[in-house]
């Protein structure tokens, strides 16, 4: 019915007086590596929220592969084939690495308490094949060594990649990434834009990603959103984002300047 | 209608002690976020300091009958700084070094000091106060053979119920004297005869307040009429008394009798009413309009932010802790002269005195100061008319008695899953929603 | 890259299908009951036996509460309550079976069909329980932390005082047979009283077969996608439902299940010459069991069980020593343990297995048991004090300390034997291994 994989329309919520996201359209196709951005407090992330299930859209309506997943439960949505990072890293950190791959695995499987107390073959084998699986993403990423340390004892960027590897675990049709390069070095930025284009060439999935390394976006995302203050101010490809007028005064607040925002440098925000 | 009535007036003043304790889990919970479950045991400690001090204060005067108005202010004064300052040490020692542990953590930390406090406080203690034997020599003689007279409290409080000394005189408010004149001793025991006839109203009680003047001292008595039916009684005429004393005991005596009202206000009632609601005033000023309650409110916003603001989070946080203790202990000391028979400190009737009072807090909303006083007062209307009228209506069907009664527990905990189910912020709280 | 589907498919029917796996662990707690239940009588005296009953009572309930508390991180504090439910229906089913098919209740010929009566009743009070388990879990679905907390404390309350509304127990074999159905309806549990003459048929064979089984149930199930989606829950409930674990239904589950090992506990309880009574579902007996969870680590079926194991002991020993000390193949066989553990411990070391240390603390435990029941005797009398005044205090200090000290409990999550194996090269924080780049 679309010809859109993840198709958002005018979504919006409040937060009592506070209109965190109006009329938000969000439309990516197949294949798509799409840009959102926006100074802090935007409300990218709670567009994120939006389209997970974790806040409740008070308008507009969601569709992921032309079924719509409007007001659906976040677990339901996931099943759906739509996965997150979070901008505050989320790990599971009491577990294992490969327990929290395992648990991306989860929504995949069947977990009957009949055959979990007596180890049906059946069981004993999924349980066999989400560790060979879990094993393989973790080799792809080069966690694979650590897969029996604690998560919450990985240094930082491994744990951003460690939670990307989960999110894929799930098998996402939709994968959405909240600030993956936050905190990281520009040599681990460079990897981890190799590495986005890597998963959506390899994954056959579309990404969306919020991002606020312009030198990042610009350089791998295909079109980008620009939202201030909830609304979505620009829509296009990251040449014209480059030079619009109401994005440069919404991250710089002033009227546009003569010259467009410089590409490379992340606006302090 | 007169069971309504009482009902109503036992439900203000239980209602009132319940805000006053429901209000230290909120000052706490607003600051801290976490549920002090060591507060109902500051309410025991209060209620038993105000014992230990109560007897060793009346042991010293050897004040017989009610004593001065003073000693009841300083037993007050002994259950706010003992509770105080334990409160304060808690804080301190077991709740500041878990600030940024996980919520899980404190409440089991604060379960730990709960069971300390309960088990501590009920330790079989040193005898402080004999009879007649100054409390230094006690210690000394305990091992002596125990002709000394009797043990009436001990530090700890020991592990047996015990009743509390009366404090304040157990005055009705709105009886009216009916007669008074000098009294003499009737034919037989318990029986007296009253200088003038009276008129007895059928189906209302009569008190007889005697008063005989020993050593010098006033002391007063208090008797029921028995045996007796509506209508005229002359001078001289025998009149039983409830309990009975000997014609001895009547002698040179002075007496009012006083006609009972139907629904009695009684003074501790009033009393209770009347300095929770002050208490509430107090510190719905202190923290709506003064620096220390901004810096409150600025900490149960956000406790971060406030730090940056310069607000000194520790020593607020004590404050609180010491505010919420300090009403636990008065709210502790006036239950103690309204309900005088204590139950030992481990007891599961304090316990659950204190998860009432919780619940209150977390039905008013948790965080919430007029929550609280609402909370209070929905509880305990709830388990009182509830038990009343259930009791009423369980014994008119021909159910056994003691039901309804047992049955406010249920109550009062199906209220409060109802509440949180269909309003998980309690009536008066705002919901918070967890940032992603 | 493969789906989960495809890699199931691709698994070999011999690593999926072995009847060992399956097998074992059952066998393994027959042969447990079994040992126990011949050797133990043979070294320790009666007193000791029936502490040891007891103790296998604590350890189920502590394991079961672990499933709640532990695996999924929703603090019940009502578990005695399920507990009592699960020891009312099935001292029900074994007093009321043999007043009705014996006609009397105090019968000790009547063994075998007494035990099939406790059997019957422990099936059926564990779906009783779990039954319970199942309304209280519903509202964990919409609070948090220490509001849950307070309501599975109201709710054992409400257990208790149903418990002390319960009519009087029927002691007339003829009037019960005469009409059975019309008496269980009026509850006969005696009240407050506590419900008396339920005959003790669970002796240490069938308490620790039920230990052991609770302690399989459990352990398959924290091994396992579900015993994982509830230490996600526990961990971090938002992210656990990005990755579409289904919050209601495992909250939920957790409380069923660990309900129904509860009252799998509970009515073992009821058969260990005790009298079941409405105390038994107050809060003061879920905190009891409570501690022994949070101190063992909240996750960690073997540490609970050894912190119930230990805990009971040591209030044994705070009652006076005298029961150790009495029984002389007690103390030698204590010894005995403490020896082959500190060879073991000798051993592990040298073959460079980390595991030494636990050895090591184990075989100094029971000998560190010993002498400090004879200090505490001493001290005792020099002071003239009863110690078990104190074991509550202690407990509750403990409580404290490890929540400042140690605030995962003495294991955490892991298990005692994860902290065996070959010694690992200390890795700094920090330290990464070969290569961030993803391979391309
Ligand atoms: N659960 C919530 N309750 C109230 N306000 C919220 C909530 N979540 C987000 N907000 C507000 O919405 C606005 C947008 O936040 P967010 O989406 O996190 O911004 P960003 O674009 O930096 O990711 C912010 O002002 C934030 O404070
Ligand atoms: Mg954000």
């Amino acid at each position: 019915m679309s010809e859109f994989l993840l198709d958002a329309r005018n979504i919006s919520i409040a937060f009592g007086g506070l209109k965190a996201c109006q009329n938000l359209t969000l439309q990516i196709p197949a294949g798509g590596l799409y840009g959102l951005i926006g100074p802090n407090g935007a409300g990218k992330t709670t567009a994120f929220n939006l389209l997970t299930g974790v806040y409740t859209p008070q308008s507009g309506s969601i569709h992921l592969d032309g079924r719509p997943i409007t007001g659906l439960p976040p677990h339901q949505i996931a099943k759906a084939g739509l996965s997150r990072t979070f901008q505050n890293i989320r790990l599971f950190g009491e577990l294992s690495v490969l327990d929290n791959i395992m648990l991306g695995c989860h929504l995949r499987g069947r977990h009957a308490l009949v055959r979990t107390l007596l180890r049906t073959p059946a069981f004993v084998a999924q349980e066999a094949a989400m560790r060979t699986r879990a094993m393989d993403l973790l080799g792809m990423f080069n966690l694979a060594h650590l897969a029996d340390e604690q998560a919450r004892s990985l240094p930082y960027g491994d744990q951003r990649r460690l939670e990307i590897c989960r999110a894929l675990a799930t098998e996402p049709k939709v994968l959405l990434l909240d600030e993956p390069a936050a905190g990281m070095n520009p040599s681990e930025k460079k990897s981890l834009a190799q590495s986005i284009r890597f998963i959506r060439d390899c994954f056959k999935l579309a990404v969306l990603l919020i991002e606020h390394d312009m030198g990042l976006v610009m350089d791998i995302c295909e079109k980008i959103t620009v939202l201030d203050h909830g609304c979505p101010i620009a829509f296009d490809v990251p040449a014209k984002i480059q030079c619009d007028p109401r994005v440069c005064e919404a991250y710089l607040g002033e009227p546009a300047a003569d010259q467009p925002a410089p590409a490379g440098g992340g606006p302090a925000a | 209608m007169a069971t309504f009535f009482d009902t109503l007036i036992a439900t203000i003043a239980l209602g009132s002690l319940y805000a006053l304790v429901a209000l230290g889990y909120t000052l706490v919970y607003g600051v801290l976020k976490f549920i002090n479950f060591a507060h109902s045991d500051i309410f025991v400690l209060g209620a038993w300091t105000s014992f230990t001090s109560a007897v060793a204060v009346t042991t010293l005067l050897d004040t017989q009958g009610v004593p001065p108005w003073w000693v009841g202010a300083l037993v007050l004064m002994l259950a706010v700084l003992v509770c105080a300052t334990t409160g304060y040490l808690i804080e301190r020692l077991a709740y500041r070094p878990l600030r940024k542990a996980p919520r899980l953590n404190v409440l089991i930390t604060a379960i730990g000091v709960s069971l300390l406090l309960q088990n501590v406080g009920q330790l079989p203690g040193y005898p402080v106060v004999r009879d007649n034997v100054p409390p230094a020599a006690a210690t000394a003689d305990a091992s002596a053979p125990a002709a000394q007279g009797q043990t009436l409290a001990t530090l700890p409080f020991g592990p047996t119920p015990r009743s509390m000394p009366q404090l304040l005189p157990n005055a009705v408010l709105n009886d009216s004297a009916v007669a008074s004149g000098t009294i003499t001793a009737g034919s037989g025991r318990g029986q007296v005869r009253l200088d003038q006839p009276i008129e007895i109203l059928p189906d209302r009680q009569y008190a007889l307040v005697v008063t005989r003047t020993v050593d010098g001292e006033p002391r007063t008595t208090t008797f029921r009429l028995v045996g007796i039916e509506g209508g005229r009684i002359e001078a001289g005429t025998d009149i039983g008394t409830q309990p009975r004393r000997d014609p001895i005991d009547f002698e040179n005596a002075t007496y009012r009798l006083v006609l009972s009202p139907v629904v009695a206000l009684r003074l501790i009632d009033v009393l209770i009413v009347v300095s929770s609601i002050a208490l509430m005033i107090v510190l719905q000023y202190v923290v709506f309009h003064t620096r220390l309650g901004s810096a409150m409110r600025a900490l149960s916003f956000n406790t971060e932010t406030a730090a940056l603001m310069g607000i000194n989070v520790n020593r607020v946080i004590s404050i609180t802790f010491v505010m919420g203790t300090a009403l636990a202990a008065a709210a502790a000391f006036l239950y103690t002269q309204k309900y005088t028979s204590l139950s030992q400190p481990a007891s599961a009737v304090w316990v659950l005195l204190g998860l009432k009072a919780f619940v209150a807090a977390v039905v008013g909303g948790i965080g919430n100061v007029r929550g609280a006083v609402l909370g209070g007062f929905l509880i305990a209307g709830l388990e009182l008319f509830g038990s009343t009228y259930s009791e009423v209506l369980i014994t008119a069907a021909g159910g056994s008695s003691g039901i309804g009664t047992a049955l406010r527990d249920i109550y009062v905990f199906g209220l409060l899953i109802l509440v949180l189910l269909v309003r998980p912020a309690g009536i008066l709280g705002t919901v918070t929603r967890e940032k992603v | 890259m493969k789906n989960l589907a495809q890699n199931i498919a691709d698994v070999p029917r011999s690593v999926a299908f072995r009847p060992a796996t399956i097998l074992v662990p059952w066998l393994a707690c027959l042969a447990v009951a079994l040992g126990v239940h011949h050797y133990l009588p043979m070294i320790v005296d009666e007193y000791w036996v029936n502490v040891f009953r007891r103790m296998g009572v604590f350890v189920m309930a502590a394991v079961s509460l672990n499933v709640v508390n532990g695996f999924a991180g929703q603090f019940s504090m009502g578990h005695a309550g399920f507990m009592a439910i699960g020891a009312y229906v099935a001292a029900g089913f074994s007093y009321y079976g043999s007043l009705y098919f014996r006609g009397e209740a105090n019968v000790d010929d009547f063994m075998i069909q007494g035990t099939l009566l406790m059997l019957v009743g422990i099936v059926a009070g564990a779906f009783a329980a779990a039954g319970a388990g199942y309304l209280v879990g519903l509202p964990s679905l919409r609070l948090r932390g220490d509001y849950l907390a307070i309501v599975t404390l109201g709710f054992g309350e409400i257990i208790r005082v149903t418990l002390e509304l319960t009519g009087k127990q029927v002691y007339d074999a003829k009037a019960f047979q005469d009409a059975p159905l019309s008496t269980l309806a009026t509850l006969p549990f005696n009240g407050s009283t506590g419900f008396e003459r339920v005959l003790p048929y669970a002796n240490l064979f069938w308490v620790w077969l039920f230990v052991g089984v609770v302690c399989v149930v459990a352990y398959r199930i924290k091994n396992s996608s579900a015993g994982r989606a509830f230490l996600s829950i526990r961990e971090d409930e938002i992210a656990a439902r990005s990755m579409g674990i289904d919050l209601t239904k495992y909250k939920v589950r957790a409380f069923v299940l660990a309900a129904f090992l509860g009252g799998v506990a509970g009515a073992i309880y009821a058969h260990t010459g005790v009298n079941p009574s409405p105390t038994d579902a107050g809060f003061q007996r879920s905190f009891d069991i409570i501690i022994f969870v949070v101190l063992g680590g909240l996750g960690s079926l073997s540490g609970t069980a050894i912190a119930a194991t230990l805990l009971t002991g040591l209030s044994e020993v705070l009652r006076g020593p005298e029961s150790i000390v009495n029984s002389p193949a007690g103390v030698w066989s204590l010894a005995g343990i403490a020896l082959a553990l500190a060879v073991g411990s000798a051993l592990l070391k040298a073959v460079g297995n980390r595991g030494w240390r636990v050895l090591a603390v184990a075989s100094v435990a029971p000998v560190l048991l010993v002498c400090f029941a004879y200090l505490a005797q001493w001290l005792a009398t020099a002071w003239g004090v009863k110690l078990s005044d104190y074991r509550m205090i202690l407990y509750a200090l403990l409580l404290i300390l490890v929540m400042l000290l140690r605030p995962n409990g003495l294991l955490g999550v892991r298990e005692v034997w994860e902290l065996f194996g070959p010694e690992k090269p200390a890795r700094r924080p920090g330290a990464v291994g070969p290569g961030k780049e993803p391979a391309p």
